[in-house]
């Protein structure tokens, strides 16, 4: 150690030009990171859709969900498979190992798909994988705006469906844009039964006779002239006209043409879901979707600079306007941590200044601040860490911290010149302060990076949103460790000088402050020297009045996130139309747009394109878009503006309404499955079984109290038009199944003949009945089925119709139907609220053999990481313990040192309690950080008593003198690192909530802990002082 | 203030209940479930409204009443010309066609001349005669034309009465009998004609398996074409309901059909058994006592919040 220090001396320059490559190559990467708003905490997973248009959910189950679900058994690293299969949906959700490369497991799944394809039976839909992103991946929501009001809703999907959407697309970073809202276009054939009947042709007769009709080919080339011309045949219908001029049969050399058989028009598909606005009118919306690993704000910036092009070129009066954008939620959190940084910055600086009496002591010890944050970005960037709230949150924890081996190095050095010999060299005497201090603030800095050890072990969720942070703090540590040792002594050599006789003045008004502390401090520890058993009782009233508090917190995973955007979801009936659904949304849509603060309300119903989420039409989202804060007229804070919206929206019959945050709602979803801080879920394999008993147990929930929006999964209720082929019927007219099937498949669903061309563009053609024909199940029954007879028989002598009750969807997970149960907990801590349901559970609900409950949600992670915490914390205390010990070789001391820590928790349960809040995992993090900063003020405290008893001073003197001299570094560590988290404390921007708790933490074991520290630590040396120095 | 705006409200309420569908919506009255008396609801299965949220979520109120429920049949079916009113005519003799006098759509009368022929054999010239009255619908010969088969001549069709031949199921048969009112449509905007069951053929076709229905219909003004395609509407019967309610009150609950009754609590569902039903209406034959309010219109919403209340706990938002 010697031998560095001396040899960085010695090669100043070379240090000086290696500092300021470290900053130039920090500074670079710092450009280079990427932007988050916070960490990306989705689970590796690859999601398979395939939409069967008109299949009901058992169908769907039966055909789709089973072979896509087996193909993909035995995946290497599958974690677990979920699927929905939906009225025309089916979704499965195959979530692989945390860490699974995305890129890897997408081409194993796509291997897979195409067996699974084999087995699904054609016409049945074609399985295809979502998009290449993440629950994060919803980066911005636009709705075009037309000011001319001319353009139809089937006109403005063109629009967006064929102008906007593939412009948008070729920006770099965004893997899909998807279209909700409208129509899509579609020719209609709108057939006359009874012109069929007429003329003697079936409906699918039609459809062939459409598909033939309707196609360009080529015919090679010929030879002319010495050119070759390319031969091609025209034959593609480009109009209705087209398609009205096909002729159907010919009748004695009279043709019949379609025309005769349907009205052919432009109408809109068939379609589960709309986009309606401030209760009065439907829009047109788009999706859009960032590429998994993209950079958000990049990718953020070029869409919009995108859409201000693609602005331009949209014909007049038709406008994109963003209504949901991740861009502020960004740029909110960024500049939250980002302030807290700066202004933690400022406030370690001032702290400085006052303690150290003098500029130059204080500039080396702030240099060591940029160095250390700027050696973390580039660790940042080698461990692919984007700057989001998380990672810029650990470093603004760190702050205080990356001062403290400076400080006490500084303040040695400082220490020594001002009492150094005129016989030694500055070079000598700077040389041997560090050589003093190297191995305490060796040992200090790596029990911080010790203690940080257990969040590195973190899975899952709380790894994704925490390891970022753990990485930062042991980054900026490990830099300022550096500095410390080696660039600090360079710099004070080369800024600070011995103190001038003549300057004595001056000396003494530096240090003024610190000697006022002092001359209170001296008499109060020689008080408490004399008596211990006072400071005995002191740190155990601390400790008790720990003990008294603890128990009264709550705990939760994560404290919730605000993300400034309020989302209302509602859940209608599970068997309501999509009409209806628009309608009673709009009526709440219409109430909430009285509140003076709202702007505008845009809801999204049911689903557009497949591919971001893939809610039934019964679901509601309603964004909330609020005015500038400067318009509002009665409420302050957005949480003002939530009640006055909750007030407005009221009682609403026959609707469950759950108040949301978009980002929070899509991650919660791909977690679980479901949209709620808790989710039971009960297995088991028939529905109604199911069915009833998660009704049973909701009921048994929502009397626990603190339960709030208990609401099982809506698996049953849609009503069905069960229309059963009676086999003998049919044989005794030759008819097959599928005659009947096919024609009630056309008639009544329609049946897509081929596309019709506008250049590029291109549009189904549906062939369907006309709506009186098929609108009621009466008249479904009047459907002519056409017999290889001749006879033309009605469909209801061939079948038996009736309406029965069916389920909505079913839910699979790893090849098991389950229901969950969602719910969130409120007023209290989600662990008590557990444990409460599940005795519940267990003494009220008999399940049948084979049915059992499982308990997920955010309380699944903080149990989860509760358990790998109960591991790794006693290891990594061990370690410090170790640590400590080959610091010290002496078992007294370490013991003294680590009482440290019952004081230090003391402090911060109490400030969580004062502060109302609950234990979670970001105070958890505190007390974490508490450890690590609480050891090395007791570290820097003990070595110098130690110090002092060797050089053969008294114990008792030596704890006077030793305290009173070791105030000013103890003091100095203990408020860089609370000041530099006051700003945290403090801040009310977005991503505030997550890091407060952790600051409050601190703080406040700080602050018992220093107490202890500087009065018990002294007092009580004497007790564990060793026997072999006395 | 708060007075006047509830005035206002009862007012539009009563505008849009008037507005609303015959058989629905004579009940307005608005008393009967205050907000007080939630602290007594002991019972599960009751959704309280007000009149308020009755109108803002569309939902209508009706007594339960008698009616005329009238079933119908629809059946498919082409108009054709009466057998007896059509005469086909042909030259007797082989001949060549002299003279022609009459073009397709000409009406004929009885006796009157139709063409000149010139006989074979004879080279004498005779005249073929209409047989009725009526339009020639069909003539297969032209000037010069030498005739030698029975393939040619005149068809005159009395069109002043055509037959709708409606196809009878064999689901059908029972409900149709002779005597029955038919209402005959053939859609696409062409007028609608009433007529009587006048025949059914007593054997079924071996090819289509079907039956004959025939009504005579009166074609005066030309208006039924042979060979339009139809639709018959039958009156099966009219049939006097007790409780007479329009579909859309019914909904299905728990498997079960309902219709929401409000009781001095709120709406309940009650549990119907339907008799004879039509497209629009149907008989309620037991669970729906006449005289009682029930929800005629927005039983969905009701549907609804009973089926939240059972999983997401009444009024908790």
């Amino acid at each position: 150690m010697k031998r560095l220090i001396d040899f960085t001396l010695e090669n100043r320059l070379l240090l000086i030009v290696l500092g300021i490559l470290v900053l130039a190559v920090g500074f670079y990467n710092y450009r280079q990171l990427p932007i988050d708003a916070f960490p990306d905490v989705s689970p590796s997973l690859v999601q398979v859709f395939t939409v069967t248009e008109g299949l009901a959910p058992e169908e769907i189950e039966k055909y789709v969900t089973f072979p896509v679900e087996t193909a993909m058994n035995g995946l290497p690293n599958l974690d677990h498979i979920r699927s929905v299969s939906n009225f025309g949906l089916s979704v499965v959700n195959i979530y692989f190992e945390d860490g699974t490369d995305i890129y890897f497991s997408r081409q194993l799944v796509n291997e897979r798909l195409q067996e699974a394809r084999e087995h699904i039976p054609e016409g049945f839909g074609n399985p295809q994988m979502g998009p290449i992103s993440t629950g994060m991946g919803l980066i911005l929501f636009y709705y075009l705006e037309d000011t001319t009001g001319q353009y139809s809703l089937t006109e403005l999907r063109t629009i967006q469906d064929w102008l906007i959407k593939y412009q948008l697309q070729t920006v770099p970073g965004v893997t899909e844009v998807l279209g909700i809202g409208g129509w899509e276009k579609q020719f209609h054939v709108i057939v006359d039964p009874d012109a069929l009947l007429r003329y003697d042709v079936t409906i699918n007769q039609l459809i062939e006779i459409i598909k033939a009709n309707n196609l360009n080919v080529g015919a090679q080339f010929i030879e002319k002239n010495a050119e070759e011309f390319i031969v091609r045949s025209v034959g593609l219908t480009q109009s209705i006209h087209d398609l009205e001029n096909i002729v159907v049969k010919s009748v004695n050399g009279t043709p019949v043409f379609l025309s005769q058989f349907a009205k052919i028009e432009v109408g809109g598909a068939i379609r589960r879901g709309l986009q309606t606005m401030n209760g009065i009118k439907e829009v047109v919306s788009g999706q859009v979707v960032k590429l998994y690993g993209s950079n958000s704000s990049t990718v953020i910036r070029l869409v919009e600079q995108k859409l201000a092009e693609i602005n331009k070129s949209l014909p007049e009066g038709i406008k994109i306007v963003p209504y949901y954008q991740q861009k502020s939620l960004v740029e909110a959190a960024v500049s939250t941590v980002t302030n807290a940084l700066l202004q933690g910055i400022v406030l370690v600086a001032l702290i400085l200044l006052l303690f150290m009496g003098s500029i130059r002591p204080s500039l080396v010890v702030a240099l060591s601040i940029p160095f250390s944050i700027l050696f973390a970005m580039i660790g940042m960037r080698y461990f692919n860490i984007s700057v989001n709230l998380m990672s810029f949150g650990g470093l603004a924890i760190a702050i205080g911290m990356m001062v403290d081996g400076t400080i006490v190095m500084v303040e040695n050095i400082d220490r020594l010149l001002k009492n150094s010999n005129r016989d030694e060299s500055r070079m000598q005497i700077v040389s041997r302060a560090a050589r003093e201090v190297a191995k305490p603030i060796l040992f200090a800095i790596a029990i911080i990076v010790v203690v940080f050890f257990p969040l590195f072990t973190l899975h899952g969720v709380e790894g994704k949103m925490f390891k970022p942070l753990a990485y930062t703090v042991s980054l900026a540590m490990f830099g300022s460790l550096i500095f410390a040792l080696f660039f600090a002594p360079v710099i004070s050599y080369l800024l600070m000088r011995r103190p001038v006789k003549n300057g004595k003045n001056k000396k003494v008004m530096n240090d003024l402050f610190i000697r006022s502390i002092q001359t209170v401090y001296r008499p109060l520890i020689s008080f408490f020297v004399k008596k211990r058993i006072l400071a005995l009782a002191l740190a155990v009233i601390l400790i008790i009045s720990g003990l008294v508090v603890y128990p009264q917190l709550g705990s939760e995973f994560t404290p919730q996130l605000q993300e400034g955007t309020i989302l209302l979801r509602l859940t209608m009936a599970p068997s309501i139309s999509l009409e209806e659904s628009k309608r009673i949304t709009q009526i709440v849509e219409r109430r909430i747009i009285k509140v003076p603060e709202v702007d505008k309300v845009i809801t999204r119903i049911g689903r557009g394109e497949i591919g971001a989420h893939t809610d039934p039409i019964n679901n509601a989202e309603l964004t909330i878009v609020l005015k500038e804060k400067t318009d509002w007229a009665l409420s302050q804070s957005q949480s003002e503006v939530e009640v006055s919206i909750r007030e407005a929206v009221g009682r609403l019959p026959g609707i469950l309404t759950n108040f949301q945050q978009p980002i929070q709602m899509t991650v919660d979803e791909l977690l679980e499955g479901v949209k709620a801080e808790l989710a039971i879920k009960l297995f088991g394999d028939n529905l109604d079984v199911l069915r009833k008993k998660a009704d049973q147990i909701a009921n048994v929930i929502r009397k626990i109290p603190g339960a709030a929006d208990v609401q099982p999964d809506q698996i049953s209720g849609t009503p069905q038009l069960l229309i059963k082929v009676n086999r003998q019927a049919i044989a005794r007219y030759g008819i097959n199944v599928e005659d009947v099937q096919k024609t009630l498949r056309a008639a009544v669903g329609g049946e897509t003949a081929g596309q019709l061309f506008e250049d590029v563009r291109r549009f189904d053609i549906l062939v369907r009945f006309d709506e009186d024909y098929r609108r009621t199940p009466e008249a479904i029954s009047r459907i002519l089925i056409k017999a290889p007879g001749g006879a033309n028989v009605p469909l209801s002598q061939l079948t038996n119709i009736e309406e029965i009750i069916g389920p909505r969807q079913i839910t699979r997970e790893n090849s098991q139907r389950f229901v969950s149960i969602q719910c969130n907990v409120v007023g209290r801590d989600m662990a008590s609220f557990v444990e409460d349901g599940m005795a519940a559970i267990d003494s009220k609900i008999e399940l049948p053999a084979g049915y059992y409950v499982s308990w997920g949600g955010q309380f699944r992670l903080q149990q989860e990481a509760n358990k790998r915490l109960a591991v790794v914390v006693p290891i990594a205390l061990l370690i410090i313990f170790l640590l400590l010990y080959t610091s010290f070789n002496s078992m007294k001391n370490t013991f003294l040192i680590l009482l440290n820590i019952p004081l230090a928790l003391v402090g911060g349960v109490v400030a969580l309690w004062i502060t109302g809040q609950n234990l979670s995992v970001p105070s958890s993090i505190g007390f974490i950080a508490l450890f690590g900063i609480v050891l090395e003020n007791g570290m820097v405290l003990v070595t110098y008593l130690n110090q002092l008893r060797r050089e053969g001073i008294s114990v008792d003197e030596a704890s006077v003198l030793g305290a009173t001299l070791r105030l000013r570094p103890v003091l100095m560590t203990a408020i860089t690192t609370a000041l530099g988290l006051i700003p945290l404390l403090l801040a009310t921007g977005v991503g505030s909530e997550v890091q407060r708790p952790l600051a409050t933490v601190v703080v406040g074991g700080l602050f018992t802990s220093t107490i202890l520290t500087l009065l018990v630590i002294p007092a009580i040396y004497k007790w564990f002082a060793d026997s072999k120095n006395n | 203030m708060k007075h006047r705006h509830f005035l206002l409200i009862i007012q539009s309420g009563v505008l849009i209940l008037l507005l609303s569908l015959a058989g629905c919506g004579k009940e307005t009255d608005p008393s009967g479930y205050d907000e007080h008396d939630e602290e007594s609801d002991s019972h599960s299965e009751v959704v309280r409204l007000s009149q308020e949220e009755l109108d803002e979520f569309g939902i209508e109120l009706a007594k339960a009443g008698p009616g005329k429920l009238n079933i119908h049949v629809f059946l498919p079916g082409e108009i054709i010309i009466p057998p007896d009113n059509l005469a086909h005519i042909h030259p007797r003799f082989p001949g060549m066609v002299k003279q022609v006098f009459k073009h397709i759509g000409d009406p004929v009368k009885k006796g009157q001349t139709l063409a000149i022929i010139e006989g074979n054999e004879s080279l004498t010239e005779y005249e073929i005669k209409s047989l009725i009255d009526g339009t020639l619908v069909e003539k297969h010969l032209s000037l010069g034309e030498v005739i030698t088969d029975s393939d040619h001549g005149f068809v005159i069709a009395n069109l002043s009465q055509v037959w709708a031949m409606l196809k009878l199921y064999q689901k059908d048969i029972p409900f149709v009998k002779v005597g029955q009112k038919v209402v005959i449509s053939s859609g696409a905007g062409l007028p609608e004609s009433t007529g009587k069951i006048a025949y059914i053929s007593p054997i079924i076709d071996k090819v289509t398996r079907t039956a004959e229905a025939r009504i005579i219909l009166d074609n005066a003004g030309g208006r039924w074409k042979p060979g339009l395609f139809i639709t018959g509407q039958i009156s099966v019967t009219d049939v006097d309901a007790h409780v007479l309610i329009p579909k859309s009150a019914l909904q299905y609950y728990e498997n079960q059909q309902v219709v929401f009754v409000r009781s001095k609590d709120g709406f309940i569902p009650r549990e119907v058994r339907i008799g004879l039903t039509n497209e629009t209406m149907a008989e309620i034959i037991a669970g729906l006592p006449v005289g009682e309010t029930y929800a005629c219109k927005g039983g969905f919403t009701i549907k609804s919040e009973l089926q939240k209340s059972e999983f997401g706990g009444g009024h908790s938002h």
